[in-house]
């Protein structure tokens, strides 16, 4: 076969399966920009034929949507600022230290990934509950305030940085937290903006613990609002798909802006 | 000024003490927990009685949950097709042509966005009058509408495409990764010896993709096994107890219902399950159940 036939081929391929994985979301896009078009007509429409966001304003209007973005908001960095500072803080003598019971905190971190928790969601609520956290956004986030993924990622990033930076430091009689924050952490910044990434995504997506913990619906973050909102206004194909594009769109320019990294972190999980 | 190993072992475990705790509290505490809360009848309403392992009698005969249990099994039929697709894909984005990190991209957009957003517009598209029924009218695969999610028949199948959907790209980057990491010269040698497109990937690619291919496999099933949002979001585990399938149940029964007890149980027997489902999967993969050398 002629390289120029096997590339036109490959990008038939790309266009073909582009379409696949993101023709839902265009469409998602296209009823949304169409006011008063029923999304179940026929033939379906696939192409916006008019442009208006009157969707756009009217959910924006009714839902108050600017509380749910602040609540998600705070959600989001809450949970991504603890898995950062928890997560280098376990890791690092983890990848620099030699102590005693270090192969014990490796074996417990192991297991937890072998034994699988079906009810873990049981017992958490039982914890928040005890410890009077329900209906809070700290009830949300500490649950997911640390991962031994995360330790793990941590653990490969700082295994990377000489030892000599952390004995020159001593030589100079710094601290070991001193040491740690001004010499260690600026060197594993990439390792904690994949940590800060997966966080965003996996916090700003959560719906289902917010709805068991948050009893105030007026507390719920985007996605739990969402299906809130579907519950309520099912026939008003509109606005849910204006609501949903703006549920969707603020995750997916994180995504696009910052891919370098994040794609990078994931390949690197595999290894870590 | 060096102070010793001991001194060096108290700063480690300051160190890592706050996260530590956390773990302590949130993740070992739910593994321990379960199993005394699995010999109660605790509920939110009665007084707590032991009631020693009645819970998993019960389970056993419990008819929604054996059905669960097998739904939960169905789902696990989504990793082979999953590791195909994506390893495909992988292969295909893996071309260096100008333009295909773009495609990359926008293959992974369904990974990042919630399952809320996927499950919401998958409903749309699925339904009586959607696209999915328009097109495939069109192309005359099927005679007459279909509710693909109200129907007992279609619903879970239909439920399993919308979570391979979603998850094709994390997958295809991760066989990427593993792609990029075989020496381009392999490929050479290979076709120096007159091994054709699928040879080499039958010879070259697949065997030296094994350990990825265990690692998708592995967290695949765990994700099959527990797959629950898609499920809560678009049926609850209907039509009947058609796409009822064990996590969603453990939920009903443990945070609608308040049988915590009981669902604890249930837990547990879903955990062993998949730990046994991880083993057997780490054995077929050592036996060379993909590809041998």
């Amino acid at each position: 076969m002629p390289r120029s036939l096997r590339v036109l081929i490959t990008y038939l391929l790309l266009i073909l399966l582009a379409l696949f994985m993101m023709g839902p979301f265009l469409w998602l896009l296209s009823v949304s920009l169409m006011p008063g078009r029923n999304v179940f007509a026929n033939p379906p429409a696939i192409l916006p034929t008019f442009i208006a966001f009157d969707n756009y304003v009217q959910v924006w209007n009714f839902m108050n949507f600017p509380r749910y973005i602040l609540n998600t908001v705070i959600i989001t960095l809450l949970g991504v600022v603890f898995n950062i500072i928890l997560s280098c803080l376990t890791a690092y003598p983890l990848a620099a230290f030699r102590f005693k019971g270090r192969n014990l905190v490796f074996t417990l971190l192991i297991s937890t990934m072998i034994i699988p928790s079906a009810t873990a969601m049981i017992v958490h609520y039982l914890t928040i509950q005890a410890f009077q956290l329900g209906n809070t956004f700290f009830g949300v986030v500490l649950p997911a305030a640390v991962s031994v993924f995360n330790i793990f990622l941590m653990r490969q990033t700082f295994l990377g940085i000489p030892a000599d930076i952390r004995d020159s430091g001593k030589m100079d009689g710094a601290s070991e937290l001193r040491i740690f924050i001004q010499l260690v952490m600026p060197l594993v910044k990439p390792g904690i903006a994949v940590i800060g990434l997966l966080e965003v995504m996996a916090f700003w997506n959560n719906f289902l613990w917010p709805i068991v913990v948050l009893e105030d619906p007026e507390k719920y973050p985007l996605a739990a609002a969402l299906t809130y909102l579907n519950g309520q206004f099912s026939y008003n194909f509109g606005w849910i798909a204006a609501g949903t594009m703006i549920s969707v769109l603020p995750i997916i320019l994180v995504f696009l802006f910052t891919q370098k990294y994040y794609m990078e972190g994931i390949a690197g999980a595999i290894k870590g | 000024m060096y102070k010793g190993f001991r001194s060096e072992s108290f700063t480690a475990w300051a160190f890592m003490a706050p996260g530590l705790l956390f773990l302590a509290v949130f993740t070992f505490w739910p593994i321990i927990y379960g199993i005394p809360l699995s010999l109660t009848d605790y509920s939110v309403i009665t007084e707590t009685n032991y009631v020693g392992l009645e819970n998993f009698t019960r389970a056993f005969q419990d008819h929604n949950f054996l059905i669960s249990l097998w739904n939960s099994l169905v789902y696990v039929l989504i990793v082979p097709v999953i590791q195909i697709i994506s390893i495909l894909m992988a292969i295909l984005v893996n071309s260096r042509i100008p333009g295909v990190k773009m495609f990359r991209a926008a293959y992974y957009i369904p990974v990042v966005t919630s399952m809320v957003a996927v499950a919401l517009i998958w409903s749309w598209l699925l339904g009586n009058n959607g696209v999915v029924n328009y097109l495939l009218l069109k192309a005359g695969i099927i005679s007459e509408q279909v509710s693909w999610l109200s129907t007992s028949s279609t619903a879970l199948y239909v439920l399993m495409f919308i979570t391979m959907w979603k998850g094709l790209g994390y997958y295809m980057m991760l066989y990427l990764a593993g792609l990029q990491g075989i020496p381009a010269d392999l490929y050479e040698a290979a076709r120096v010896d007159g091994a054709g497109p699928l040879r080499l990937i039958v010879h070259v690619t697949l065997p030296l993709l094994r350990p990825h291919i265990l690692f998708c496999t592995l967290i695949s099933v765990m994700g099959a096994i527990r797959v629950f949002d898609e499920v809560y979001i678009l049926t609850k585990g209907g039509p009947g107890t058609s796409t009822l399938t064990s996590s969603v149940y453990i939920f009903q029964k443990g945070l609608e219902q308040f049988n915590f007890g009981y669902a604890s149980a249930l837990g547990l027997i879903v955990s062993v399950m998949v730990g046994a489902l991880s083993v057997l999967v780490f054995r077929l993969n050592r036996k060379g159940g993909v590809n041998s050398y």
